[in-house]
C-alpha cells in the first residue's frame, strides 16, 4: 500500500516541521532519525514500524556533527518520508529486508539532497543579512526572520513529498520477493551495530570500559529475552 | 539603567528559541540575534525610533555561538544596552564571547548530551520498549538540558551582564559533558549488544556483532560512508539474484 493523498500532504506539512526543529525553530530535536521516522510511521498508523527503520538511520546519523557552518547529511525530512511509505508498504507486521535495504539508501540519498538544500537556503538567506546604516526597524527584522524560516518551512516540506513520491515508486517498482532475507537481515543488522558502536569515538577511547560494560550488559539482556 | 520587565524577558526567552531563523553564511546568527534582543531594545530606547533602528542594525553584524546559549548574549547585551554602554564596548563583548559560546555548546551539546540521549531512546526501542516510550524518554533528557540552558543562560547574562564569563567558568559544563560521554559509552554498548543478537540467535551473529562493532569504532565517522557502499553492494547482489 502508498500513503493516501491526504496522508502525504500531513507528511509533507509534518517533514516541514521536522526540517524547522533540526536548525531553525526550537531544536527540540524531534528531527532526529529514529522520533521523525516513528512520527512518519504514525501518520499512516504504524508508529513500530516507522521507528524501526528509524532506528538503523539513527545509527549512522550518530556520528553527523551539526558544528557552525560545517556542511552535513539532513536526517529529518527523509526520516518522516522513510518512516511513513516503508510502514505503509507493509503488508504483514513483519517487515522484508529488501525493503528496509532499499528504503534505507533511499532516505541515505535524501538526507544528501537535504544537506545540499540547506546549504543553498543558507545562500539566500545571505539577503537577509545586515542592515542599511539608518538601521532596521523591529518590524522589518522581523519579517526579515521570518522569511527565513517560512522558506526552511517550504524546503522541508517539498523534499519530504519529493522523497514520499520517489520512495513509494521505487518501494512499488521493485520485486522484492527474489532478494535472500537471511544475508540481507544479518548485513542490515551489523550495520546498525557498527554504527551504535561508532558513538564510542565522540566520547572518547578512554571510556572503553563502560562501552564494554553496557556491552555485557546488553548481551545478558538478549540472552534472557 | 533600564529595568527590563519579566514580558519582555519572557518575550526574549520565547524568540531565542528561533535564533537560527535565517542561519546564513555572511553573518551567522546575527539576524537572529537582533530578533532576540528586539524586545529589550524597544524597551531601552522607547521613544526615539531612530536610536532603536540603528541598535536593531548594529546587532544585525556577525555573531555566533551555540543556539542555546546565545540566550546568554543576548541577556548580557540586552543589560549593557539598559546601562547605555558605548557600542564600541558592547562589540568587543560579543567579538570576546562568541567563540566560547559556540566552543562550550558544540562540546557539550552536540558531542555528548545528544549522543548520549539517543542512545537511551534507541537503547530503549532495541530492549523492547514501545515506540513512543524510546522516543518520550530521548526528548525528555535531552530537552531538560536545553531547556535549562535556554533559561538559565538569559536570566544569567541579563543578572551578570560583562561579569557572564566568570558565571561560565563556574558552571561545571565540562564535568557535565564528561559525565554524559561516560553514560554515553555504557548506553553505545549496551546498543550494540541488543542490535547484535536478535531474538534467538545463533552463536555466529554474536560473533559477527562482535566483528562489526570492532570496525564500527575503528572507523568512527567514515562508518556512514563503508555502511552505504556495503548496503549498495548488498542491494545489486539482491537485484541479481532475484533476477535468477
Amino acid at each position: 500500500m502508498s500513503p493516501t493523498a491526504l496522508q502525504t500532504a500531513v507528511l509533507a506539512v509534518l517533514g516541514g516541521l521536522v526540517a524547522l526543529d533540526g536548525t531553525s525553530v526550537g531544536q527540540f530535536m524531534v528531527s532526529r532519525p529514529f522520533v521523525a521516522a516513528a512520527l512518519g510511521g504514525l501518520v499512516v498508523g504504524r508508529p513500530a514500524l516507522g521507528i524501526g527503520i528509524g532506528v538503523l538511520l539513527e545509527a549512522l546519523h550518530l556520528a553527523v556533527l551539526p558544528v557552525g557552518a560545517s556542511k552535513y547529511p539532513e536526517g529529518g525530512p527523509p526520516a518522516v518520508a522513510a518512516g511513513a511509505v516503508f510502514a505503509a508498504s507493509q503488508t504483514t507486521a513483519v517487515a522484508t529486508s529488501g525493503t528496509v535495504l532499499v528504503a534505507v539508501l533511499l532516505a541515505l540519498g535524501f538526507e544528501w539532497v537535504g544537506g545540499w538544500t540547506v546549504e543553498r537556503l543558507r545562500q539566500f538567506n545571505v539577503r537577509l543579512a545586515g542592515a542599511p546604516p539608518e538601521g532596521l526597524s523591529p518590524g522589518r527584522l522581523a519579517r526579515r526572520q521570518g522569511a527565513g524560516i517560512a522558506a526552511d518551512f517550504a524546503r522541508g516540506a517539498v523534499l519530504t513529498l519529493l522523497a514520499v513520491l520517489a520512495m513509494d515508486a521505487v518501494l512499488s517498482m521493485v520485486d522484492f520477493s527474489g532478494f535472500p532475507e537471511i544475508p540481507l537481515a544479518t548485513l542490515l543488522r551489523l550495520a546498525m551495530v557498527a554504527g551504535l558502536a561508532s558513538a564510542l569515538r565522540l566520547f572518547g577511547r578512554g571510556n572503553y570500559p563502560l562501552f564494554i560494560a553496557g556491552a555485557a550488559a546488553g548481551a545478558v539482556v538478549a540472552w534472557l529475552r | 539603567m533600564t529595568e527590563l520587565g519579566a514580558g519582555v524577558r519572557r518575550r526574549m526567552l520565547l524568540r531565542s528559541f528561533c535564533v537560527q531563523g535565517s542561519w546564513n553564511y555572511q553573518t551567522l546568527i546575527g539576524t537572529g540575534l537582533a530578533f532576540i534582543l528586539a524586545p529589550a531594545l524597544r524597551n531601552v530606547y522607547a521613544g526615539d525610533g531612530d536610536a532603536l533602528a540603528r541598535a536593531l542594525g548594529r546587532h544585525t553584524e556577525l555573531f555566533n555561538s551555540h543556539p542555546y546559549l546565545a540566550a546568554v548574549a543576548a541577556g548580557a547585551i540586552a543589560r549593557l544596552e539598559a546601562e547605555r554602554v558605548p557600542p564600541e564596548t558592547v562589540a568587543r563583548f560579543k567579538a570576546a564571547v562568541r567563540g566560547s559560546l559556540g566552543t562550550l555548546g558544540d562540546r557539550l551539546v552536540w558531542l555528548m548530551w545528544r549522543p548520549m540521549s539517543v542512545l537511551l531512546g534507541v537503547s530503549l526501542v532495541l530492549a523492547g520498549a514501545a515506540w513512543w516510550v524510546g522516543a518520550l524518554a530521548f526528548l525528555l533528557v535531552f530537552n531538560a538540558l536545553h531547556l535549562w540552558m535556554r533559561a538559565w543562560g538569559l536570566k544569567a547574562g541579563l543578572r551578570d551582564g560583562l561579569q557572564i564569563g566568570g558565571t561560565l567558568r563556574g558552571v561545571p559544563f565540562q564535568q557535565m559533558g564528561n559525565r554524559a560521554a561516560q553514560a554515553g559509552a555504557l548506553l553505545a554498548g549496551f546498543a550494540a549488544a541488543l542490535a547484535a543478537a536478535p531474538r534467538g540467535s545463533h552463536p555466529w551473529q554474536w560473533g559477527a556483532g562482535l566483528a562489526a562493532a570492532i570496525l564500527g569504532i575503528a572507523l568512527g565517522r567514515r562508518v556512514r560512508a563503508v555502511a552505504v557502499g556495503a548496503l549498495l553492494l548488498a542491494l545489486a547482489a539482491g537485484l541479481v539474484l532475484a533476477r535468477t
